[in-house]
């Protein structure tokens, strides 16, 4: 067929396609609030237009149609596909469901490389930590003396302005300065995983360091007390994201080394997906982790007690979720926060 | 990815004759292929720097807001400035169809690798991943690794499953003059009909010199030279779009 009986045959068709994209694919809530108005081509005849309109394109490139129609048919196809194949919006119920159930079952699906996580991040803060009792001068080879005396200064027992705690206005800074902190560290110790899994490895091994060291100093010293009740709330949350961010940092630099038996490329792509819905989960836990410490950790009178039984029932929360949440659902494995389709 | 798109990352060989494009061809459920025009690290780097000058106006117009309220102002601006760093992407990505400001402005797209609307997830992970891209400094991983790629994704969009594209240029689609319709005198092959046909329908837009020079070409076909060949050249092409 020449190509001016094709275009003069197909016109109309085409026309009516465009139409209805221009008018209907944008909003899908709009859409279904307008439909009584709308008297073009019917929603549900969509399908079938778009691939009839595939079938002419593959027609006009088989029988070298100009690029006038075939760019045209090719640009119509594309939006069509575009409104075809996008992902669901997410919605609310999914996400609730996602943390409570998805989340816990991602995690304990990749317990191997949480495990490996947990070993980097918390061997060399216990060891770190003992060292230090037993040999208090250690504290100064990992930090210089300024840092120590900020540390020393921010948990003195003896200063009386810690009785009482901050006022608001500096619970809202320090709550910012968590976000802004401790979330960018989460997803960098994920993403460096990249790196063949050597930057996570690097900043769990740092962390540890630094925070067993830290605590470990404080101990020796004696300003253990008020540093404890600091952070016993908050590491419910902040440590066991950072250990799971690390495991999705590690399963990231395991799939790019070993993919087993898939294309590189492909393991990669599923250790991103399942290592972005784990940084989902670590961004609400350090959001969490953040207000606690931020307008929690920081009440200076509260007695050692209450601070230590809701620490204790943060931390029994935290596990309970991460152990349990999930178990009782049908819940297939690939249908994982469906809404967030990547 | 979504899963009812069959569409896969086609293997190198498979790519369409035309090596030295940067099309990406994807293969659709109904068997037709897609062309993707990928786009290079040049204008994806000056998208991203546009975003990066708004990025710092609203945050510089957002911390002098916060000057005034003092130490309560930091808390805020902190959250501000969390939001803006890692989620600015994400949200213009997903909520307006692939672009952020930048991108609009230089026409690019991003787009998941089998053509689809990029999703939540994509783009969050592609964007988490612009601290590898970043790596050891100034985006040297990234350019690097577009620079190699067939498609010149970054790290970020090979993980993510999503890839760059120019938008298409829209031109208005102008069909051919009438004339007179002329045989050829030969059997002509399926691509040389197209490129004839587009010939007639690019050639109005073209200078008269242009026109007579691209027609020069053709002189074997045609016996003639100049305003002669241009004006054969149209007759052929009528008779191949079927007016006789």
């Amino acid at each position: 067929m020449r190509q001016e009986t094709f275009v003069q045959r197909h016109q109309a068709e085409w026309t009516a396609l465009e139409q209805w994209l221009d008018a209907r694919a944008g909003n899908a809530r709009k859409a279904r609030a307008h439909r009584r108005e709308w008297h073009g081509l019917p929603d549900h005849a969509m399908p079938e237009r778009y691939r009839r309109l595939c079938q002419q394109l593959a027609l006009a490139r088989r029988r070298g149609y100009s690029p006038v129609v075939t760019d045209r048919l090719q640009q119509l196809m594309q939006r069509g596909h575009g409104v075809l194949y996008r992902t669901p919006p997410p919605r609310w119920r999914r996400a609730v469901e996602f943390l409570l159930a998805g989340f816990p079952r991602l995690v304990r699906a990749e317990a191997g490389v949480m495990l490996a996580a947990l070993a980097l991040f918390a061997v060399p803060l216990v060891a770190i930590f003992v060292a230090i009792q037993l040999q208090p001068d250690l504290s100064s080879a990992l930090f210089d003396p300024v840092q120590l005396a900020g540390f020393e200064q921010m948990y003195d027992p003896a200063d009386p302005s810690r009785d009482l705690g901050r006022d608001n206005g500096t619970d809202l800074a320090m709550f910012g300065h968590y976000i802004w902190n401790n979330i960018s560290i989460g997803f960098r110790t994920f993403a460096s995983g990249l790196v063949a899994g050597l930057g996570t490895i690097l900043v769990l091994l740092s962390n540890g360091l630094i925070i067993g060291g830290v605590a470990g100093h404080l101990q020796a010293v004696g300003h253990g007390d008020p540093f404890w009740r600091f952070v016993c709330g908050h590491a419910a949350f902040e440590l066991t994201a950072i250990v799971i961010a690390g495991g999705a940092g590690l399963r990231l630099g395991l799939n790019l080394i070993a993919p087993g038996q898939r294309h590189r490329i492909d393991a990669l792509v599923e250790g991103g997906r399942r290592g972005g819905l784990l940084c989902v989960g670590v961004l609400v836990m350090l959001v969490v982790a953040a207000f606690i410490e931020a307008f929690w950790s920081s009440i200076g009178w509260m007695p050692a007690w209450i601070k230590y039984s809701v620490a204790a029932a943060l931390w029994l929360a935290v596990l309970v979720w991460l152990f349990a949440g999930g178990r009782n659902r049908l819940y297939a494995d690939d249908g994982l926060a469906p809404g967030l389709g990547a | 990815m979504a899963n009812n798109v069959s569409a896969h990352a086609p293997s190198p060989n498979s790519r369409s004759a035309a090596v030295l494009d940067t099309y990406r061809e994807v293969v659709t459920p109904e068997g037709v292929a897609l062309h993707l025009p990928a786009a290079g690290p040049v204008p994806r780097a000056l998208a991203w720097a546009i975003d990066l000058a708004i990025r710092m106006v609203v945050l510089s117009i957002v911390s002098m807001v916060v000057a005034l309220l003092g130490v309560a102002g930091y808390g805020p601006y902190l959250i501000v400035m969390f939001v803006v760093f890692w989620f600015y992407p994400v949200l213009f990505e997903v909520l307006d169809h692939g672009r952020t400001p930048g991108k609009r402005a230089l026409g690019l797209r991003v787009i998941a690798a089998n053509g689809a609307p990029v999703g939540w997830l994509a783009a969050f992970i592609r964007n988490l991943l612009r601290t590898v891209d970043m790596l050891p400094f100034g985006y040297a991983a990234g350019l690097v690794a577009s620079l190699a790629d067939p498609w010149g994704r970054r790290l970020g969009d090979m993980v993510a499953g999503t890839l760059v594209v120019h938008d298409a240029r829209q031109h208005e689609p102008q069909a051919a003059p009438v004339g007179v319709a002329l045989a050829p005198a030969v059997a002509l092959l399926p691509h040389e009909q197209a490129a004839l046909v587009a010939f007639a329908e690019r050639g109005p837009q073209l200078t008269q010199e242009r026109q007579a020079e691209l027609a020069d070409l053709a002189e074997p076909l045609v016996q003639a030279r100049g305003t002669l060949a241009v004006a054969r050249l149209y007759g052929v092409a009528n008779w191949l779009l079927g007016r006789r």
